[in-house]
């Protein structure tokens, strides 16, 4: 039976995951997700769960590398200096190519930066961050409800491909209250899958939860690996588009500027300006494939984004094979401005703009 | 009575730590134990990725694998998630004093119901014998100390054992494997441990002092008597606490 219910997006995805079946949350406090913290504290123990607050995100992350590879669904959460702690677990649960899904809802600044949104962990999140060759299924949800659909999903995910699975919001998302539609309860099983690690007899196959290569051999690992990735690139690429097949700009942004981005198209075309709108759903797979149904001879795009230089800028470059030129709206530490970002749009438009260049 | 001795059954291949080792003997405990109190099938073994990790395929077990120093912390993840199941943790010292202590301070804190074996050396084996900072004893020479560990520049070791003990858990105690008598005594430590875990008790923490001739540049036998003489002297062999009230005898 499907309830309704009035949540901020930072709860929302804390009440998916445990609808999802997650029954193992490990966090540590940081700002602008806590409350997706306190929410598993509030309600984990009642759905038979278990709730630890973490000595830190190194420790929160293990948690769930332990967890996750005895079989639970297991999550954590963080933002900013607190997801880079968990690269170390993230690459661990990679090594044994362990489901586990990861929430981060980025924040402005570099270093310990600032507490308010930013969307500067895009590289990060979308190319990796810890040590070796492996991706993450980055999933951008920019609204409540997808704050609880993607959520929901990104369990299945995380155990089709044996992947960690990224929810990459931002600050703006987490913290916006909306109406949402929430799915049923999944009762998990942790022996449904034979890599589990767990008590076994003598003589049944031991699993060793390791670099997967010192048993599968490095090349077979390697090609193994290699060959996920492109799958993973192929099938799990997503993404809205918006009145992109005539547009003249199309701007490329995702969550709380995705929004914004919007608005802009829907205030340029309203002044007779053909702009259009590529929201990436999945920052990694980057959705290459929407640049497909673009006008063909669109003059160019524009990544909207909160960061100081441009990081999605290097992807749309890719996806277009630098057929366009590419600009920039990037607002740092404020949530862009629709009228700002229209702005922006008809300067590059009327040439007034240098493409920008990807670092 | 005559006794044949056997390997245990869920050790099934050489071990790969070198001559002199306490690792090796330690497996060895840790499997008898988990024979002779009949867990075998329900336990899962937590390896840091130093040394302690030749026991990841050395036991007949699932197990799992760093990263490094936060074995208190995978172990809390997978005990929570199989209650039923005989987590314990074999890591060494640097692992569970130095790089993870904040992950041996809250599986304490938490008392989480798991059995944690630290392997005291009192060097950074696998790397090649670096000081350890929690436990390599001043004067002592190490790879990265040649000429000494020295108070000014390296601080002092301590003993994490005594101190951690104040925090309120089931089990802590220390032995050493220096004697044939010793051993025996480490074993009935480290059987405590899981018969802690089988009676939901709460988080038991064995220290075990090992000689590391490799890297201390010492043959075994004198590795051993240094145990004994030196490292025992600084970390003594003791009960330090046990909320079930185990007698140090």
């Amino acid at each position: 039976m499907a309830e309704t219910r009035f949540m901020k997006g930072n709860e929302a995805i804390a009440e998916a995951a445990i609808r999802a079946g997650c029954r193992f949350y490990a966090g540590y406090p940081i700002t602008p997700q806590s409350e997706l913290l306190e929410y598993m504290g509030a309600h984990m123990e009642a759905a038979g769960g278990t709730f630890v607050q973490g000595e830190s995100e190194v420790a929160s992350i293990s948690m769930v590398w332990g967890a996750a590879c005895a079989g639970n669904r297991a999550m954590t959460s963080s933002s900013g200096p607190g997801f880079d702690l968990k690269q170390e677990g993230i690459a661990y649960l990679a090594s044994y190519e362990a489901p586990a899904v990861v929430v981060s809802m980025m924040r402005y600044g570099i270093g310990g930066g600032d507490i308010t949104a930013g969307q500067d962990s895009y590289l990060q999140a979308a190319k990796g961050g810890g040590n070796g060759d492996y991706r993450l299924l980055v999933l951008c949800p920019n609204s409540v409800q997808e704050c609880v659909d993607f959520t929901y999903q990104a369990f299945d995910l995380a155990e089709k491909y044996r992947n960690v699975v990224l929810i990459l919001g931002d600050g703006a998302v987490g913290q916006m209250m909306q109406n949402v539609v929430l799915p049923d309860y999944v009762e998990p099983n942790i022996n449904r899958y034979d890599w589990v690690i767990k008590g076994r007899a003598a003589g049944e196959k031991k699993n060793k939860a390791t670099n997967l290569n010192w048993y599968m051999g490095d090349r077979p690992w390697e090609a193994h690996i290699r060959e996920k990735l492109h799958r993973m690139q192929e099938q799990e690429q997503r993404w809205e588009s918006y009145l992109v097949e005539d547009a003249e700009l199309v701007y490329v942004a995702i969550g709380v500027s995705s929004r914004v981005a919007k608005q802009a198209v829907k205030m340029g075309r309203a002044k007779g300006l053909k702009l259009g709108l590529i929201r990436p759903i999945t920052a990694w797979p980057f959705p290459r494939k929407a640049f497909e149904a673009v006008n063909p001879d669109v003059k160019g795009y524009m990544v909207v984004e909160m960061s100081i230089a441009g990081q999605m800028l290097e992807d749309v470059y890719g996806a277009t094979q630098f057929s366009k030129p590419a600009y920039c709206c990037c607002t740092g530490i404020d949530i862009p401005v629709a009228e700002d970002v229209l702005a922006r749009a008809e300067q590059a438009l009327r040439g007034e703009l240098e493409p920008e260049v990807a670092l | 009575m005559i006794q044949t001795l056997r390997k245990p059954d869920r050790i099934v291949q050489p071990c790969g730590f070198c001559g002199g080792c306490g690792h090796g003997v330690i497996q060895r405990l840790i499997a008898e134990c988990l024979e002779e109190l009949g867990i075998s099938d329900r336990a899962i073994n937590c390896v840091d990725i130093a040394c302690c990790f030749w026991t990841l395929d050395g036991m007949d077990l699932d197990g799992i694998a760093g990263p490094h120093g936060r074995l208190p912390a995978v172990a809390t993840g997978i005990k929570k998630t199989r209650p039923d199941d005989i987590v314990y943790i074999h890591a060494g010292d640097g692992a569970s004093y130095t790089i993870g202590i904040a992950e041996t301070v809250h599986i304490c804190l938490r008392d989480v119901p798991v059995t944690m074996i630290v392997v005291n050396n009192g060097v950074f084996g696998m790397t090649g014998g670096q000081m350890s900072l929690g436990t390599t004893l001043l004067g002592q020479a190490t790879t990265s100390t040649p000429r000494g560990r020295n108070e000014s520049s390296n601080g002092s070791p301590g003993d994490f054992l005594q101190a951690l003990s104040q925090f309120d858990f089931e089990f802590a105690a220390r032995g050493a494997l220096y004697s044939v008598k010793e051993i025996n005594r480490t074993k009935q430590l480290i059987k405590k441990g899981f018969q802690n875990q089988m009676e939901k008790k709460g988080f038991s923490l064995i220290e075990v002092l090992s000689a590391c001739p490799t890297n201390w540049h010492l043959s075994p036998v004198a590795a051993n008597k240094r145990v004994e003489e030196v490292v025992a002297a600084q970390f003594p062999l003791r009960v330090y606490k046990d909320r079930g009230g185990m007698s140090d005898g």
